[in-house]
């Protein structure tokens, strides 16, 4: 029924009103993106790589005294160093390992199940001492973990031939199928066995690490993993260890702790400590950085609209006082101009949200474009259209009462 | 004219501080913000070699053999690094003003004092030249001499810090440090230098710190220096000794030359080219003979060494910068607006449109320049957040480029935001004004 002269009105205006529109299609697009930008980085944070992260510390020993050169003797002191950092109270399992968990990167190989000519499938692989499983905190839900004298012993007997597998991998092997006590072979690149078959003992529940490099598909093969039993080290490469704690809380002591009886083992060679809840952090450090730079855009952006908004509409009742004591003192009722700025600010927000709802589109496809899997679920651009209504309301109400009250007086004052 | 617009400006400012601090305020976050992420992303992007990216080139050979491209998945792969014997024939090359071979390997650094306990440094083997290509900076001393190269002698150049941790930073030319059993004369000291990348080897741990000591190439031999980078085969080397891993086809050099002029690059190409027909007749190269000569800008790109997100983010910024912008139009309208009757009092007493235009733009231009100074220093501390998340956040820092795109852009957000308010303030008419007073 006013429709007619609230559009002749904004007619008008047109300036004001383009701009309104802008405000909103823009504000709505950041918004939802920023949201949207979070809620993508926080579920990749959320990852859970199937071993207990916080409480896992990783050791690096790098050996400086030439006796390292002699494979003998890296065994004996592997074995001093497990012992040693077992006695340390706190420490849950150790085991002596090539793998690194949040690293990026790592080994990889290809095998089939034994006897078999089925296409090979390709795996992260890494030796792991007896603990390894237990080091991790894996559930090893089918099977066993190894067991003992499996990694070889001292005098330089040979490890056992049997592998752990993650229950991505034994699926893609025996689909369906239990995996514990079958077998597997390593298969070569141009296609034929090597090497004697490994027996799986037992098979994790999950094994996430990331292979790709940040930016790339992180997880090309998809969980994926494996373990052989071995202790080894060089002189080159150092010893390594992935320790594993009671209570993360006490971290700090217990490696002053080891620190100290490793260095007892053997003093010649430099010791690194790296808690892998810090590898992790540093592996999601551009995605914290954009849930932190997105949350704060988002609350100022909120903030700096709602005044924006404030201001103009304020204006815009200031600026037709006159218009409206005329309109009020030729018979237009309160209600009338109250309804006229609220079918105004309706029909302006309405615009604006709908140029809004193609410009996060268009964001987003930009956005998707140089991110990872940011896609945008529209349930989020309901809620960007409900945040922004909700702030035309309170930005708009006010002035809008304001304009109500404005008495007819007021137009002939001034003529 | 001018300074009594600036004047007056001012004095607007001043008489309604809550207001005038807002609109700063707005303007402030916008290029906190915005300066702090296009920094970021300035990082990824700046000329890595001052005066040379367009002449510094990082050389490739498709020396892969077997039945393979080099990347299974894409037959247009070339191997990332070159063969101990294809680096050897190309310095043979007249055509590059500098060049050398290049890669990195490991080694225990023993200190004289046994206070300090030894530790496992990073040194890279090349020839004097990488340090000019690179425009690398001394302290003390300089890169050494062609003969100490041609002889493989015992001399080394070390980095800041690694100056600071062995001699406190004093001038340590002409002393010896001990790497592993052998002893090394100090010939440079690096000053400070962080570039974002490690331009040298970037297919390995792009963002980490350039290494801290550097030795002539030609000890690779004598001393047998193994890699600490990526190598790779495409045939086994059997039986394994360290002279057939360097007669093998192992690539696991980088090679980087720079020529006198960027037109040099079609004649180096033909150097190349025919070097490469020559080793077919020797039965390599047998799959292709492309080779390919990429700049440093070209690698970062062709290794996507920018992480996801750098580029998004620094769009996200100026968009909120322009948001910011947007919404102060609102907050200058309804001030300009407010003092209509001052407006039509000057313009009865005779200012042109043209003045009172002029006038306002000039206070919006202010409020701009004032939001962005304070903006700069609110980036300095979105710059140390961002710094804590980077690995190469150290090199982060806001350069003389990077501040001028700050003025200038703080000029663009006060022009957005005051160019329709100062329109219509300039449009009062002075009749009707007077009137009502």
């Amino acid at each position: 029924m006013h429709i007619g002269p609230v559009v002749r009105a904004m007619n008008h205006n047109r300036t004001r009103v383009t701009l309104i529109i802008l405000e909103i299609a823009i504000t709505l697009a950041i918004v939802t993106n920023c949201v949207n930008v979070i809620l993508a980085e926080r579920a990749k944070m959320a990852t859970r790589s199937g071993f207990e992260d916080t409480g896992i510390v990783r050791l690096h020993t790098r050996p400086f005294v030439p006796e390292f050169q002699d494979e003998a003797f890296i065994r004996t002191t592997v074995d001093a160093d497990l012992q040693a950092i077992e006695g340390v109270p706190g420490v849950e399992a150790v085991a002596n390992t090539s793998f690194q968990l949040w690293e990026g990167g790592g080994s990889s190989t290809e095998i089939r199940p034994a006897g078999s000519s089925s296409a090979p499938v390709r795996t992260q692989i890494y030796y792991g001492s007896q603990n390894i499983t237990q080091s991790l905190g894996a559930t090893v839900s089918e099977g066993r973990p190894f067991a003992e004298g499996e990694h070889g012993s001292g005098s330089g007997e040979e490890s056992a031939s049997v592998v752990i597998i993650s229950r991505a991998l034994a699926e893609a092997l025996f689909p369906g199928q239990p995996a514990a006590g079958r077998s597997i072979e390593f298969v070569t690149g141009t296609g034929e066995a090597t090497g004697d078959p490994y027996a799986i003992v037992g098979v994790m529940e999950r094994f996430f690490n990331p292979f790709g490099m940040p930016g790339a598909d992180p997880d090309p093969f998809e969980e994926r993993g494996l373990f052989y039993p071995q202790r080894a080290g060089s002189y080159a490469q150092g010893l390594r260890y992935l320790i594993r704690v009671s209570d993360p809380g006490d971290m700090a002591a217990i490696i002053t702790e080891i620190e100290r009886r490793i260095v007892e083992v053997n003093p010649g060679r430099v010791v690194e400590f790296e808690p892998v809840s810090e590898k992790k952090a540093r592996w999601f450090a551009t995605s914290s950085l954009m849930v932190t730079t997105m949350t704060f855009i988002i609350a100022m952006l909120v903030i700096i609209s709602a005044l924006g908004l404030i201001g103009i509409t304020a204006l815009s009742v200031a600026e037709r006082t006159r218009q409206i004591g005329t309109r009020r003192a030729l018979g237009a009722t309160r209600a009338d101009i109250l309804r006229h700025f609220l079918i105004e600010n309706a029909i302006i927000t309405a615009a604006g949200l709908a140029l809004g709802i193609v410009a996060t589109y268009a964001l987003n496809v930009f956005l998707v474009a140089n991110l990872v899997d940011a896609k945008m679920p529209p349930m989020l651009i309901l809620f960007g259209i409900a945040l922004l209504l909700l702030n035309a309301i309170v930005a708009t109400l006010p002035p809008a009462f304001r304009a109500m009250g404005i008495s007819p007086a007021v137009a002939t004052k001034s003529i | 004219m001018f300074f009594y617009h600036v004047r007056i400006a001012l004095k607007s400012l001043r008489r309604n501080p809550v207001l005038s601090s807002l609109l700063i305020g707005g303007i402030a976050v916008g290029i906190g913000i915005s300066t702090a992420f296009v920094t970021l992303r300035h990082m990824y992007v700046q000329d890595p070699i001052p005066g040379g990216s367009d002449r510094v080139f990082y050389v490739r050979l498709d020396s892969w053999g077997g039945q393979q491209s080099y990347m299974s998945d894409d037959p247009e792969s070339l191997p990332d690094q070159v063969t101990y014997a294809d680096a050897r024939a190309l310095l043979e090359s007249p055509i590059p003003r500098r060049q050398t071979p290049t890669f990195v390997g490991a080694a225990f650094l023993h200190p004289a004092t046994a206070a300090t306990r030894p530790w496992q440094a990073e040194i890279r083997l090349t020839f004097n030249d990488l340090f000019d290509i690179f425009r690398m900076p001394f302290a003390y001393g300089g890169p050494w001499t062609e003969d100490a190269d041609a002889r493989a002698e015992r001399v080394a150049v070390i980095d800041h810090d690694t100056n600071q941790k062995l001699f406190g930073g004093e001038n340590s030319v002409g002393r010896t440090i001990r790497l592993e059993d052998a002893e090394f004369r100090v010939v440079g000291v690096l000053a400070p230098w962080r570039p974002p990348l490690r331009y040298f080897e970037m297919n390995r741990g792009a963002t980490g710190k350039p290494e801290e000591v550097y030795l002539p190439f030609n000890l690779v031999e004598p001393m047998q220096i193994a890699t600490r980078g990526n190598a790779n085969n495409w045939k086994p080397i059997q039986p394994y000794s360290f002279e057939a891993m360097l007669a093998s086809e192992r690539v696991w050099l980088q090679y980087w030359v720079e020529l006198a002029a960027p037109g040099d690059v079609d004649a180096y190409g033909d150097w190349i080219a025919s070097y490469v027909e020559g080793q077919r007749s020797l039965g390599r190269f047998e799959q292709t003979t492309r080779y390919r000569l990429s700049t440093v800008p070209q690698l970062i790109e062709e290794f996507g060494l920018m992480p996801a997100g750098v580029r998004a983010m620094s769009i996200v910024a100026l968009l909120f910068l322009l948001v910011c912008s947007l919404n102060l139009i609102g907050i200058l309208l309804g001030k300009f607006l407010a003092r209509a009757s001052e407006v039509s009092v000057r313009r009865a007493l005779g200012a042109s449109r043209a003045q009172v235009f002029w006038q306002h733009l000039i206070e919006c231009e202010l409020i701009g320049l004032i939001g962005g100074g304070a903006g700069l220093l609110l980036s300095l501390g979105v710059l140390a957040v961002i710094r804590r998340h980077m690995r190469n956040g150290e090199a982060l820092r806001l350069d003389s480029e990077m501040l001028l795109f700050a003025a200038v852009l703080s000029l663009v957000a006060g022009l957005i935001a005051g160019l329709y308010p100062a329109w219509r303030a300039c449009r009062i008419a002075p009749a009707m004004q007077l009137k009502v007073q």
